[in-house]
């Protein structure tokens, strides 16, 4: 289940970047506020984004112990 | 065998520019390119939206979830329309970056340009009426009568697609005259436009002489004449202003000027901003030109101090007799009454004519001084890299201290003065009489000093002849 949510976490991130790029644009249209000032906002979506999947994400396994110290 | 994962959107894309070119089909007044450039955005949203909420209902179904809500495909086609949406958007709008570099408009290009008349507006005010004219695109030309009334008529230039943007067009930006008191605003509505039309109002005003006036032009240009009032100019773009005989001070205040011409001003003249050209003849007051002019600046005729400065020029002069003449890369003057002082960064100097001192400083450029008259004052002269010459009238008396670091020196007084070799460069100095300090000091270039010839005298009013040309 673990996997799936993160898999979800990941397909959504394409549609929300989508949304928010066109809110941007339709705002910057408007002259409500211009594109070269709101364009820092993508990147915060896209860091939080990313903080959502790495919750959902499972944890990287440890790498595997060296030789030799293989537990029995 | 392996599910479907493909997306929905795709058929519903293609549902959509279906119908879109169906209601074009049915209905030939449809603008797609208008659409695309108003509603882009909103598409945008909506693509977002349906993957948004297919992913979410896979999920729930327990479908197979895509890897990406929006393909990499997907991406170039946002990023297509992004950019065509954003540069029809631009080319559309009435006040786009193009019309602002001077190109005609999309739609004067493409649409149609409809003239509807300005109905005469006529109002009885005093003698010295404050006229206001409000921001406005087009050429107005205001002249002073003796009548006391102010009467404005004009013209409409509205481009559009089609004669109903038009009609829309006019009837949103009527133009109207407003009286309170001793105030009078002129008001042209045009920035209440819709983005589909542009329209430029060219007003021909008449006021009493003694009225003074305050314009504000978002872009277009100013036409003054024969007012005794002061005149101010604020505006984004005015491109060309031009006031000729002007009782009263002139300050002008404009980003992107083409030109700006003032002739026979009794005031004072103030120009701040940027601009390109910029002419100024015969003004009996104060003249300040403090802006970055790109063009070339002329001043003839200037009765009173002026202060010149422009990029990386600064001069003063007590009074313009003859011109100060600044092209990009030279500055040409002629008869300054002094003390002059001139700094400037690459550019050629020549001074001819010119009295009471000179205190020039020139980083780049050579240097051509032909002072003329026998009370030439003090010369103080600084070049880092350029060619100094001065040519001094025969009766001139002066104490000379020349000096270049690399280069040579060419004296045509000959044992008056002395010259030394001082490494790469040389000195001379040495006094004509009992005159006053003249300094010329370069670090790379070479010092010429030698008597003004008759040829330099025609020189100089064959340059002032080129000039009146």
């Amino acid at each position: 289940m673990n996997s799936r949510a993160a898999l979800f976490a990941q397909a959504i991130r394409g549609p929300i970047l989508l949304i928010t790029v066109g809110v941007l644009f339709a705002m910057h249209q408007a002259g409500v506020l211009a594109f070269y000032r709101s364009w820092p906002l993508i990147l915060i979506v896209v860091g939080v984004m990313k903080l959502v999947e790495r919750m959902y994400v499972p944890q990287v396994p440890p790498p595997p112990p060296p030789f030799g110290e293989r537990p029995q | 065998m392996r599910p479907r994962s493909g997306s929905i959107t795709g058929p519903l894309v293609l549902i959509l520019i279906g119908v879109v070119f169906l209601i074009r089909s049915i209905s030939p007044e449809f603008r797609i390119a208008d659409l695309v450039a108003r509603y882009w955005p909103y598409g945008l949203i909506l693509w977002g939206t349906v993957a948004l909420i297919e992913v979410f209902i896979r999920f729930r179904s327990n479908g197979p979830i895509p890897r990406n809500g929006i393909s990499g495909g997907g991406w170039a086609i946002v990023i297509f329309v992004a950019l065509f949406g954003s540069s029809v958007f631009q080319f559309e709008r009435p006040d786009n970056w193009f019309r602002q570099v001077g190109f005609q408009s999309g739609i004067e290009a493409f649409g149609e340009e409809h003239q509807y008349p300005v109905n005469t507006i006529t109002r009885s005010v005093g003698l010295a009426p404050r006229i206001i004219i409000e921001d406005f695109r087009g050429d107005a030309k205001i002249s002073g009568t003796n009548a006391n009334t102010i009467s404005v008529t004009g013209q409409k230039n509205i481009g559009a697609f089609d004669i109903h943007d038009a009609d829309k067009a006019n009837s949103q930006s009527p133009v109207e005259v407003l009286t309170d008191g001793n105030t009078i605003t002129i008001r042209c509505h045009q920035d209440r436009l819709d983005t589909r039309t542009s329209v430029s109002t060219n007003l021909d005003v008449s006021v009493p002489k003694g009225a003074s006036i305050e314009a504000s032009a978002a872009r277009g240009s100013i036409d003054v004449s024969s007012l005794t009032g002061d005149i101010q100019l604020n505006g984004g773009n005015i491109e060309d202003v031009r006031l000729d005989d002007i009782g009263g001070n002139v300050k002008v205040d404009a980003r992107g000027t083409r030109s700006i011409h003032c002739s026979n001003v009794q005031g004072t003249i103030e120009l701040h901003g940027r601009g390109a050209d910029v002419d100024l003849e015969t003004v009996a007051g104060q003249v300040t030109v403090a802006g970055d002019y790109t063009g070339t600046i002329s001043l003839r005729a200037l009765a009173k101090p002026v202060r010149l400065e422009s990029m990386h020029t600064q001069l003063d002069a007590r009074q313009v007799t003859g011109y100060i003449r600044l092209d990009r890369g030279s500055l040409d003057a002629k008869d300054l009454v002094g003390p002059v002082k001139l700094s400037t960064k690459a550019t050629d100097v020549t001074l001819a004519g010119f009295t009471e001192g000179l205190d020039l400083d020139v980083d780049r450029g050579d240097i051509e001084l032909r002072p003329e008259h026998s009370a030439m004052g003090r010369i103080v002269v600084h070049a880092r890299s350029g060619n100094i010459e001065l040519a001094v009238p025969a009766a001139a008396h002066f104490a000379l201290n020349a000096n270049t670091e690399n280069g040579d020196i060419d004296n045509q007084f000959g044992d008056a003065l002395k010259e030394t070799a001082d490494g790469r460069g040389a000195k001379l100095e040495g006094s004509i009489g009992n005159g006053p300090d003249v300094n010329l000091v370069t670090q790379h270039g070479s010092i010429t000093v030698r008597k003004a010839t008759a040829e330099d005298a025609a020189e100089t009013k064959a340059a002032a002849l080129n000039l009146d040309r």
